[in-house]
């Protein structure tokens, strides 16, 4: 069972096998020179009584003096090759951890929290690299020293340290009864920070809303809740370690009794020498150290045996969306039509179809507005342009290659995509409008920059394109962010553009303005645009309009308001609020 | 070496600060850790008798074949074994109990502070660093608490103890020990001023590292849409490889220096056996002090090295309690003060005087905004894109403090209002609709645990919500996942509509709320609407004619400043902005 659970992560340890048998080896020597030192001192014992002479005492202080100078260097020796490898065992999962991150699709994403994926990065992980480290070394340290002790303390005298070993038993009944249990307990405890990470997580993300309505006293009950419960989840671990622990040094203890009256006859009996004696108790002593040790790896194997199956179950989500056998490696470039071929679409886990029966071709280079009400289904389109979700085999095509066969690299750089809710990263405004391209000149960057509109709001920030804008930007305000995110799209030179709603934060004329430009720059490059104002797609070439997953009406839009659909219905309302935004400028 | 030095007091002194603020969390539990430390105090006792014990057992009745005494001397051991365990796990019990409660005060002060502090404060921390101040800080207290600091009383009682022993047994042999101990101090000196740079440095890279890691899990399609996988996979790395540095270096310190201790431990044994050896052959000792000297001796350097593999825990933990500490030292800068009143209700009337407001200094977005409102009076505020309609609404809720003029509600200022039952007064549908896991009923109840479901579901429905989540398999009971992902982004908006009517306010503000929901749609939220704001003070900002139907007043906004304000009437004689915009409807033929 634990074993299982450790399997996956002894690679990263063989990686480090060379410093970690040096590590063992300097281990062995450390307790090789521990376990001469009750030796050394019996022998001093023993030969007092024989009056040595003052240079020999200072021979024995000597010899004892160079045996922990050998004890320090190995040491040394273990701590610096034992724990830097657990460091970087520690390091090379978390950068594992992180590219696995990378590799997974939005829907698993959907599905996570990221306050508990935060937590299993962080303590989740310290607690496999103590456990790989601490956990290690302590395990093997306490093996060495209960074999070599139990060995010297039968060579010294085989029926007393049968006699004084009758306790032992009792230790096997400790690990068998308590152990499982307390693992249990401890993975319900590092659970349970997760929860608590989550809250502070949410609580964090959703302050504006928390604060407005002013809910701070019923989050902060909750949180009270979580943390009580946190207190009485810990508090069930204690209850079992408290026994454990003082458990193991009692066995020791009665140990220790038992061979000091056992003992002490054997020397009164003169069936052993006083030497022997002091020898002996002190091997015993330092049987103490790994009775404790035990109950500490233990703790460490349980905490971090929660942990590592916790990582696991992230490193165990396979990535839905990555290159795969069908991908056609020679694909790097494409035409810019789209065709889709009877599409169907239901979101991962759901039943529901959010798309029926999508015959759709759209020519390279061409404008196609797609409208329709909440819900009907046309972000969901957008979105399987640039392959966040997974759509059935041969259904949808891009440049006439099936997107299943185009590496995702290549679909991804010649399509910019831009969402309803863009995600900015803390950093200058420059490095996120270049986030896609690095390399990409100031007279590129400054030209996107035009091009979305953005270069008024750059004179009123006080470093330009260098201002460093906060966390997802919120210094910015919501028209700002999009129009960031759409420079940052443009500057891809992408052969398809997806605008999924990518405007509703602007005014109406700033958008027909962006909108204008991006006509001229997209000329002979394909763009989708979602929206839901159709005072802005009435230019596009074509206009089809979504309901409940099916394509209802397609045309201009000239012939759509001929047709006095719904879509000509919709168009009268809002071209008035249109009217309305200009006369406001 | 002196700079060093000088550095290296003062970080003391700090360090010395925090230790004692720290301390202060253990007040609370006073009588519990003076028990503590009182079973500690019998443990540690406890388990320097063995020795003790042993060496009675040789000097008195071994070397004397006395089996009575030896067979008296083991029941005392047994007993003090027994008194050993007891002790052994109420000390245990009550450390965790106490560090778990000292934990749980300051898990839930640190974030219930966070709570208190503006808008301004969240625009400038990014959120994993946050988190990682209530969460992981305060986990590495505790952790403190309980195997640090406590522990470290029961370090120097061992040491005192040892050492008080080896001077009753024999004062010469131990003042021979003494010997070590200037070497001792140099080297924990030394090992001290480097541990802590390089712990300190490592718990900076660490707060990095999850910001990183926040932001890229919650932005990760971005990072996908852009092929950034290998370019944000190496910034990490790096990122990790100076944390790992840092982690390296101080292993390789506790690598030097705890070794150096086993030196120093043996170099005193040596000492004391080529002493106190010869001190035996002229019979000056018993053999029996000898032995229990020694063993002492090897028991004495114990606790030393725990201290010092201690010194990692408790910097760690003082780095955590500086961090922990600023965010509680972060004053409030919207703080209620001692003249501010308890609002429980109002009539709603609103009064912008002069209202001066900016988000930087010298940047205003707000110049000189005047206006009033009476009981149940609707005010549109309409403008274009940064025009400071948005900002109209924080200055309101005083989500951030205006910079001159005064906001008055009922004719008191809302600087003297009890900033919580301010925003009672307020239900504000925002522009970004948050919404927090758990169920759609929860999320339109929020801590209005005294609606039912119907009036819930009657709320729903005047929204056009009810039609949405009728379709659901769990209907209100369906979970939406964190941040709602499964909803669209109009659905959100309808949801935050609900919410807002839940609370029932005097006071409404919907802030541009309407423009990212298709029209169709909007029409149905109109009719609501209209509903909801009959009888309250509203203030609405919105895009669109339709709004301004029923409305009494119109503030037209132009880069901050008010271009007309007026019923519509006033705007109308005055053939300005809104008289266009009125043709504009006459012309399109809707009603006002």
């Amino acid at each position: 069972m634990i074993l299982e659970k450790i399997k996956p992560y002894l690679p990263y340890m063989r990686k480090y096998r060379r410093e970690m048998t040096i590590g063992i080896v300097a281990l062995l020597f450390a307790d090789l020179a521990g376990l001469s030192i009750p030796w050394l001192l019996k022998m001093v014992v023993d030969e007092l009584p024989n009056n040595p002479s003052d240079s020999d005492l200072l021979g024995f202080g000597g010899v004892l003096f160079a045996v922990a100078t050998v004890q320090a260097l190995s040491r040394f020796g273990w701590r610096q090759y034992l724990f830097g490898p657990s460091r970087k065992v520690e390091f090379d999962i978390s950068n594992h951890l992180f590219s696995h991150f990378l590799s997974l699709d939005k829907s698993w994403f959907q599905k996570q929290k990221i306050g508990d994926l935060m937590s299993r990065a962080t303590n989740d992980l310290r607690a496999v690299r103590d456990f790989v480290g601490l956990g290690l070394l302590i395990l093997v340290d306490c093996a060495v020293i209960i074999v070599s002790c139990v060995g010297l303390m039968l060579w010294i005298n085989p029926s007393l340290t049968l006699v004084v070993l009758i306790p032992l038993p009792a230790l096997s009944f400790l690990f068998l009864k308590y152990l499982p249990e307390i693992g249990r307990r401890h993975e319900i405890v590092q659970k349970h920070l997760s929860k608590i990470t989550s809250h502070v997580q949410e609580n964090l993300s959703g302050i504006r809303v928390i604060h407005a309505f002013v809910q701070e006293e019923t989050e902060k009950k909750k949180f009270d809740e979580l943390n009580r419960e946190y207190i009485h989840k810990n508090l069930s671990v204690t209850r079992l370690f408290g026994i454990f622990t003082p458990s193991l040094t009692l066995t020791v203890g009665v140990a220790a009794m038992i061979f000091l009256w056992v003992g002490g006859e054997a020397v009164i009996a003169k069936e052993m020498s006083l030497g022997s004696f002091v020898a002996f108790n002190g091997y015993l002593l330092m049987l103490s150290w790994p009775m404790m040790g035990i109950g500490y790896v233990v703790n460490l194997t349980q905490k971090g045996q929660a942990a590592m199956g916790r990582i696991q179950e992230i490193f165990l989500a396979r990535p839905g969306i990555v290159d795969d056998k069908k991908t056609v490696n020679s694909i790097d470039e494409f035409r810019g039509d789209i065709e889709f071929r009877d599409l169907c679409f239901a979101y991962p886990e759901t039943d529901k179809s959010s798309l029926k029966n999508i015959q759709l071709k759209i020519p390279s280079g061409q404008i196609l507005a797609v409208v329709g009400v909440i819900g009907s289904g046309k972000s969901t389109l957008a979105q399987l342009i640039p392959r966040l979700y997974e759509v059935n085999e041969d259904t949808l095509f891009i440049g006439g290659h099936s997107i299943r066969r185009i590496p995702l690299s290549v679909l991804r750089k010649n399509i910019g995509y831009v969402d309803q809710e863009p995600y900015l990263f803390s950093a200058t405004l420059r490095e996120n409008i270049i986030f896609g391209r690095d390399e990409a000149s100031n007279d590129v960057v400054d030209d996107v920059v035009k091009k979305s509109g953005l270069l008024a709001d750059l004179n009123r920030f006080p470093n330009g394109l260098e201002t460093i804008i906060g966390e997802r930007g919120v210094s910015l305000s919501g028209g700002q962010i999009q129009r960031v995110a759409l420079a940052r799209s443009l500057l891809l030179s992408p052969k398809i553009l997806v605008l999924d709603d990518a405007f509703s934060s602007l005014d109406a004329e700033t958008e027909d303005n962006i909108l204008k430009n991006i006509r001229e720059f997209t000329s002979g490059i394909t763009t989708v645009m979602v929206s839901h104002r159709l005072t802005a797609v009435r230019k596009a070439d074509r206009i089809i309009l979504i309901n409940d997953g099916q394509i209802v009406e397609d045309g201009t839009h000239d012939e759509l308001l001929h047709l006095n659909g719904k879509y000509a219905q919709t168009y009268k309302n809002q071209a008035l609020a249109m009217e309305m935004e200009i006369t406001l400028q | 070496m002196s700079e060093l030095h000088q550095e290296s007091l003062r970080d003391g002194s700090r360090d010395w600060v925090l230790f004692k603020r720290l301390v202060v969390y253990l007040k609370p539990y006073q009588t519990l850790v003076l028990l503590a430390v009182f079973f500690l105090f019998c443990v540690s006792i406890l388990s320097l008798s063995g020795p003790f014990l042993t060496k009675i057992a040789i000097d008195d009745y071994i070397a004397v074949s006395d089996l009575e005494g030896l067979n008296k001397i083991a029941l005392i051991y047994l007993v003090v074994l027994g008194v050993a365990f007891v002790c052994q796990f109420i000390q245990t019990y009550l450390m965790q109990y106490i560090g778990q409660k000292v934990m749980y005060d300051l898990r839930t002060e640190t974030f219930a502070h966070m709570h208190r502090m503006s808008f301004k404060f969240f625009d400038r921390n990014p959120i994993g660093k946050l988190i990682t101040r209530v969460v992981n800080d305060v986990e590495v207290l505790n952790e403190m608490l309980t195997s640090g600091l406590i522990l470290v009383f029961s370090d120097l009682f061992i040491l005192v103890g040892i050492f008080s022993m080896m001077f009753y047994l024999e004062w010469r042999m131990a003042l021979v020990v003494c010997l070590v101990f200037p070497l001792l101090y140099l080297a924990t000196w030394a090992y001290r001023i480097r541990a802590r740079d390089a712990l300190r440095k490592n718990r900076a890279h660490i707060t990095r590292l999850n910001s990183f890691l926040e932001e890229n899990l919650s932005g990760m399609s971005t990072v996908h849409l852009f092929n950034k996988e290998k370019g944000h996979e190496d910034k990490f790395r790096n990122i990790n490889k100076d944390k790992v540095n840092e982690d390296l270096r101080s292993v390789y310190y506790n690598a030097i220096y705890l070794p150096s201790i086993d030196i120093f431990s043996a170099l005193g044994m040596a000492l004391v056996i080529w002493y106190g050896g010869g001190k035996f052959v002229q019979d000056q000792i018993q053999l029996g002090v000898l032995v229990a000297f020694l063993q002492y001796l090897q028991k004495f350097f114990e606790p030393i090295r725990d201290l010092a593999e201690k010194f990692n825990i408790i910097q760690t933990a003082i780095a955590s309690a500086e961090r922990t500490f600023e965010l509680l030292d972060t004053p409030e800068d919207i703080a209620d003060s001692h003249s501010s009143q308890t609002v429980k209700k109002v009539r709603g009337e609103i009064e912008f005087s002069n209202v001066w407001f900016s988000y930087k200094k010298d940047e205003d977005v707000l110049k000189d905004i005047s206006f009033s409102l009476l009981e149940g009076e609707s005010l549109a505020v309409v403008g274009a894109t940064g025009a400071g309609k948005s900002s109209l609404v924080n200055a309101l809720c005083r989500f951030y403090e205006i910079s001159r003029g005064d906001i008055l509600l009922d004719g008191i200022s809302i600087n003297k209002i009890n900033k919580h039952d301010l925003r009672r007064q307020i239900s504000l549908v925002q522009q970004d609709v948050f919404l927090f896991s758990g169920s759609i009923l929860d999320n339109i109840r929020l801590g209005n645990s005294h609606l039912e479901v119907d009036q819930i579901k009657s709320i729903a429905r005047s929204v056009n919500l009810h039609r949405f989540v009728d379709c659901l398999p769990d209907q209100y009971e369906q979970n939406i996942r964190e941040r709602g992902s499964l909803l669209s982004l109009g659905q959100k908006q309808l949801l935050s509509f609900a919410r807002a009517l839940a609370v029932n306010p005097r006071i409404l503000v919907l802030d541009e709320a309407t423009s990212s929901i298709d029209t169709e749609t909007e029409l149905q939220v109109q009719n609501g609407i209209k509903e909801l704001i009959r009888g309250r003070t509203s203030i609405i900002i919105a895009h669109r004619l339709s709004t301004l139907k029923n409305v009494d007043k119109i503030l037209v906004l132009k880069e901050g400043r008010m271009a007309e304000y007026g019923t519509q009437k006033e705007l109308l004689q005055k053939k300005g902005i809104y008289w266009k915009l009125y043709n504009l409807q006459a012309v399109n033929d809707v009603k006002l």
